[in-house]
């Protein structure tokens, strides 16, 4: 205190109540104290200490605020809530070391989920980013914070920066997508007016495999194609990964297997689809070419052109099982009928087989089949006619889209009801005159070998335990298929779909409890199209395709592409396989088509299926098939599943059948347009039975009887 | 420190050994916390009614540097140029006050300010200061020793203010200009009776104000039940403290302050504790009693009535100022809108406090010490 001695005494006079002597001293003068002055001192006292007072309550409230201080601050502080104090700059995720599983891999500032494959791969993962924007109005001074903010971001644009940042708005981006370590650095420029907005980026880590299954996501994080723009709405609303029915192992197969064809035979694109033929799962879609898929935004669109379900090809003779399915399924034909392969002229068209053909003048629905005879496939098609054939199309999802999530699944080319005529009916027959996605022909092919169940094909994993994860379970899986070998050898009848199903066997699913699935085919044609299919592969056009010990069975088909004058292109063609294997237990369609391939001298100049698709499916098959648990038998098991699948090329005819043939063929057009009165209850006009109807007198045709039992079978 | 020889006779000489250095630097320190502090509290609040970041924080510069000015200016006045200014003041207050009822601008539901081209201005907050001198000067008007004129004088002059504040309504200036005066009248030596029927009488105005105006209902029940009703305010301003802790989160790293409505006038406090911590509210609170309980320990060794009077007005009126908003601020009391000395954004709050501080210090200097009969004539 300034002034100690004057307190000092007047504190003294308070005691001694004696007003002159040291007060006196004090003012300094010496002076008569009278009555007044007494009062005055008196009252200035009385001031004193309630000053005195009055600075103790102060005291007393101010130190009531500290305490309370300290309790808000330190002793019983109330917690702000998460919102109010939300980080500007996300933590940095922390990622064990050696994750490799998409479940081990949680970052929590991401909003869309991660996507993997069947055995949990990731496919597609948002990585954590912030896009840094700016207040322009708070900016002090623009030049140097750009020039601070070139120090982190090299590649800043100076001069576009520094527009923007001298604009008068109130937001400006300066940069998207700067990774959390840009970010924090310059966040300790400590710029004022820059903010960060947490954003995310995805990324393919596989880069090109599966490209157009998988789509992109734009900058703001929306699917625009593929998987991605399929399931937005359920990536963004649920963090659990995704997991698709891809195999990424045989995708990465077929790609490459692909690849070397493509470019062995200079090709302008070309697909791959591996189905199970069982679930409808796609293991495996690929289009040539492809692009990295982090690299959307700059792919060409001819690269993002998913051929597998938005290209539409004439499937060319690769559609012969189809009509060959219908015929069987519709009653129309039989095994052992037998078709002119006569070049039919209707017209200006002639509809004929390659010259270098050499075929008998009639031939056997498996000889048909395995020579892939135009005019015969006509014919058959005829004898089923316009409206059956049509509404087996139908039927079959072949008059419709594909229906796979992926949004790029495309209408197929058919004609129009009035333009259904004869001469479609006949070019429908071998697969010209209809432009079909590779996708509905896989799936067509899956519906003549899995027991005759139409599926939906699907790219997301069936909630069912996931094949050749567990070894012991892969092993279990192929003993079990082991098994039935030598139940295959002794009895005639090739295992099924059925049986398959009866044994229980993880890892097989029963076509019939997939979802969607749809019996299109009787069980008994469903068999005898396994083993015309296995027949092409050992004795047609499909040779080139078989892989020892796997029975692998297909469908060669080679279709002229239409130029742009409307007439086929003679030399441009489109190669391509539809096959299944194994055929005595189907597991895995395998699809290959070659888009425009040019011929090398290994294939003596020929660019069919057989020379150029049917290879490839070879190559996936032997390498891919191991993955997914499935060893190629030994020679000696291999050949009596191989007996007991097979059929032979000109069947028997069973005694007191009238079978189709020379004579008797009643939808040629050269034998007129009137059937024969034999033939009319088959013909376009009747009413097509029901399915179950139908399957009731099923042609009970089963090889091991062809020859003796046939009678039996004939009668019932 | 050493611009001036105690030799030297000048004027300003003469102030600089004179003025109260300890409470003239506490002043200057609480300016310059009122610069920082503007820095942390105002952008938030600038963004959110739509203005330019830095408008808040010029203006207060500009404010701010007026209110050091008139803190020197007016601390180099004498005891009777003390008492000149404040019955101008008041006279002037008085009648912008009045004013304010014909051409005041309606903010939120009390009419307080006068627009002027710059600011507007809170005239009541220049009243203040002005009437705690006044009163003081005519207290001490006694004739024969008898106070009864001078009280009377002041009582009218109380009168018309309380017409004035309780039409716009102001009740907290009010409440703190009765405070100032009972203060007043207790140091001036009022029968300790009367002392407590006056502070009873305040008691009974606020029970009156209570039923009489919702607001203030409604506050004292927010403050009274704090598990019901909104207390949004409250609310965010502790969960500010809660998260700045005893060192606070650093400069300008406060989140819970954007969300704080006011965060740049009455909720300030919160922001200082949410940036800086216990540890430099603490220093504030400090500051505040330093030079509430230094000036009135000093004025123990005056022995001129009407500065002790004067100053006690006036540093009482600053310091319940400073404890009504830190302590609404950390719920010690309920809310009431009242700024915090020069950390609190406000022009017409920064002058009228520069104006009480300014007039504090010029009657703290040391005087050359009157002789009793001199000293005795002043008072005849």
């Amino acid at each position: 205190m300034s002034d100690p001695q004057g307190r000092e005494s007047n504190g003294r006079e308070t005691v001694q109540a004696a007003p002159q002597g040291a007060a006196a001293a004090a003012f300094g003068t010496d002076v008569n104290v009278t009555g007044g002055e007494l009062r005055q001192r008196a009252r200035l006292e009385r001031m004193h200490t309630r000053l005195l007072a009055l600075s103790g309550g102060f005291c007393l409230i101010f130190g009531a605020v500290g305490v309370k201080l300290a309790l808000a601050t330190m002793l019983a502080p109330m917690a702000p809530a998460a919102r109010q104090i939300a980080p500007q700059v996300p933590p940095i995720p922390k990622v064990e070391h050696g994750a490799a599983l998409a479940g081990d891999i949680d970052i929590p500032t991401v909003h869309r989920a991660t996507i993997t494959d069947r055995n949990g791969q990731i496919l597609a993962i948002s990585l954590p980013l912030a896009s840094v924007y700016a207040n322009p109005q708070e900016m002090i001074d623009p030049a140097e914070t750009v020039d601070r903010l070139a120090s982190v971001l090299p590649k800043l644009n100076r001069a576009e920066m520094l527009a923007r940042l001298q604009s008068k708005k109130q937001f400006v981006y300066l940069a998207r997508g700067i990774t959390p370590d840009q970010e924090l650095r310059i966040n300790d420029l400590g710029i004022p007016g820059i903010y960060f907005e947490p954003s995310e980026k995805r990324h393919y880590p596989l880069g090109r495999t599966a490209t157009q299954v998988m789509g992109a996501v734009d900058i703001d994080d929306h699917g625009v194609a593929g998987v991605e723009r399929a399931f937005d709405r359920r990536l963004t609303a649920d963090r659990t990964p995704l997991r698709l029915s891809l195999d990424i192992r045989v995708q990465a197969v077929a790609r490459e297997e692909l690849q070397a064809a493509l470019t062995n035979f200079k090709g302008i694109g070309a697909c791959s689809i591996v189905m199970d033929v069982n679930t409808g799962e796609i293991l495996a879609m690929v289009s040539l070419p492809d692009y990295d898929a982090n690299e959307f935004g700059k792919a060409d669109p001819n690269d993002r052109f998913n051929r597998c379900v938005t290209g539409m090809y004439e499937p060319g003779s690769t559609f012969k099982l189809q009509t060959a399915a219908m015929a069987l399924q519709d009653n129309v034909v039989h095994v052992w009928d037998r078709f002119s392969s006569r070049p039919i002229h209707v017209g200006r068209f002639t509809i004929s087989d390659m010259k270098t053909d050499h075929f008998a003048p009639w031939l056997s629905l498996p000889e048909v089949l395995a020579y892939s005879s135009n005019p015969a496939s006509a014919h058959i098609a005829l004898d089923v006619g316009a409206k059956r054939q049509r509404e087996w199309l139908k039927m079959m999802g072949f008059l419709d889209r594909v229906p796979v999530e992926l949004p790029e699944a495309g209408r197929p080319v058919v004609p129009g009801l009035s333009n259904w005529g004869q001469v479609a009916v006949m070019t429908i027959g071998f697969g010209h005159g209809v432009a079909e996605s590779p996708l509905a022909i896989v799936r067509g092919t899956a519906a003549t070998t899995n027991g005759g169940f139409l599926l939906k094909p699907t790219v997301l994993a069936r909630p069912t335990p996931p094949d050749g994860l567990a070894p012991a379970a892969v092993q279990a899986v192929s003993d079990k298929i082991d098994d039935k070998a030598p139940d295959a050898s002794v009895q005639p009848a090739i295992d099924d779909t059925a049986s398959a199903a009866q044994t229980g066997n993880a890892g097989i699913g029963n076509p019939a409890d997939a979802p969607g699935a749809e019996r299109v085919i009787s069980p008994q044609n469903a068999e005898l199209l396994r083993r015309l299919l296995r027949l092409d592969v050992t004795k047609g056009t499909g040779k080139t395709s078989e892989v020892e010990g796997y029975l692998v069975g297909g469908k060669t088909g080679t279709a002229e592409k239409v130029g742009a004058n409307g007439r086929y292109l003679k030399h441009l063609n489109i190669a391509a396989f539809t096959s299944v294997f194994p055929m005595n237990r189907p597991r895995y369609a395998v699809y290959v088509m070659i888009d425009s391939p040019v011929a090398t001298k290994e294939t003596h100049g020929w660019t069919t299926a057989a020379w150029v698709a049917a290879p490839v499916v070879r190559q996936i098959i032997s390498r891919a098939a191991p993955m997914l648990g499935l060893f190629p038998k030994p020679p000696a098991e291999a050949a009596a599943l191989d007996a007991a699948l097979a059929i032979p090329l000109e069947p028997s005819i069973p005694s007191g059948t009238r079978s189709l043939g020379p004579g008797n063929d009643p939808g040629d057009p050269g034998e007129g347009a009137s059937p024969k009165p034999g033939r009319a209850r088959v013909a376009d006009t009747a009413p097509r039975p029901h399915l179950d109807a139908k399957l009731r007198h099923e042609a009970a045709w089963i090889p091991g009887r062809t020859a003796a039992d046939s009678s039996g079978a004939a009668t019932r | 420190m050493s611009g001036y020889t105690r030799l030297d006779n000048s004027k300003l000489a003469r102030w600089w050994w004179t003025v109260d250095r300890w409470t003239l630097a506490c002043i200057f320190m609480l300016i310059g916390l009122g610069y920082v502090l503007m820095l942390a509290a105002s952008p938030a609040v600038a963004a959110r009614i739509g203005a330019t970041r830095d408008m808040f924080i010029f203006k207060q510069v500009v404010f701010l540097a007026i209110a050091g000015s008139v803190v020197l200016a007016t601390s180099l006045l004498s005891p009777r140029g003390v008492r000149n200014l404040a019955f101008i003041g008041t006279v002037l207050a008085i009648g912008a006050t009045a004013m304010t009822l014909v051409h005041g601008i309606e903010i939120k539901g009390a009419r307080r300010w006068i627009a002027l081209p710059m600011m507007s201005v809170q005239p009541s907050e220049f009243l203040k200061p002005c009437f705690a001198v006044l009163t003081a000067w005519l207290l001490t008007r006694r004739v024969a020793g008898r106070a009864l004129p001078g009280m009377i004088g002041a009582f009218a002059v109380y009168a018309v203010i309380l017409l004035l504040l309780k039409s716009q309504p102001d009740i907290g200036m009010l409440s703190v200009i009765t405070t100032v005066l009972l203060a007043q009248l207790f140091i001036d030596g009022l029968n300790l009776m009367l002392v407590g029927a006056g502070a009873g009488g305040m008691v009974a105005a606020f029970i009156g104000a209570y039923a009489a105006f919702p607001h203030v209902r409604s506050r004292v029940q927010r403050f009274l039940h704090p598990d019901k009703g909104d207390h949004y305010q409250i609310d965010t301003a502790l969960q500010a403290f809660g998260n700045g802790g005893l060192t606070g989160r650093g400069p300008g790293e406060g989140r819970v302050k954007d969300l704080l409505p006011d965060a740049h006038a009455d909720f300030v406090f919160a922001v200082a504790g949410e940036e800086f911590g216990f540890i430099l509210c603490a220093i504030i609170i400090c500051i505040f009693c330093f030079i509430v309980v230094r000036s009135l320990l000093k004025l123990i060794a005056e022995d001129d009535p009407f500065v002790i009077i004067a100053a006690t007005g006036l540093v009482t009126g600053f310091g319940l100022q400073a404890f009504v908003n830190m302590g609404s601020t950390l719920h010690l009391i309920p809310t009431k809108g009242m700024t915090l000395p020069f950390i609190s954004y406000g022009g017409s709050s920064a002058i009228s406090v520069a104006l009480t501080l300014g007039m504090l210090l010029a009657l703290t200097r040391r005087r050359t010490r009157p002789v009793v009969r001199a000293g005795a004539a002043v008072y005849a």
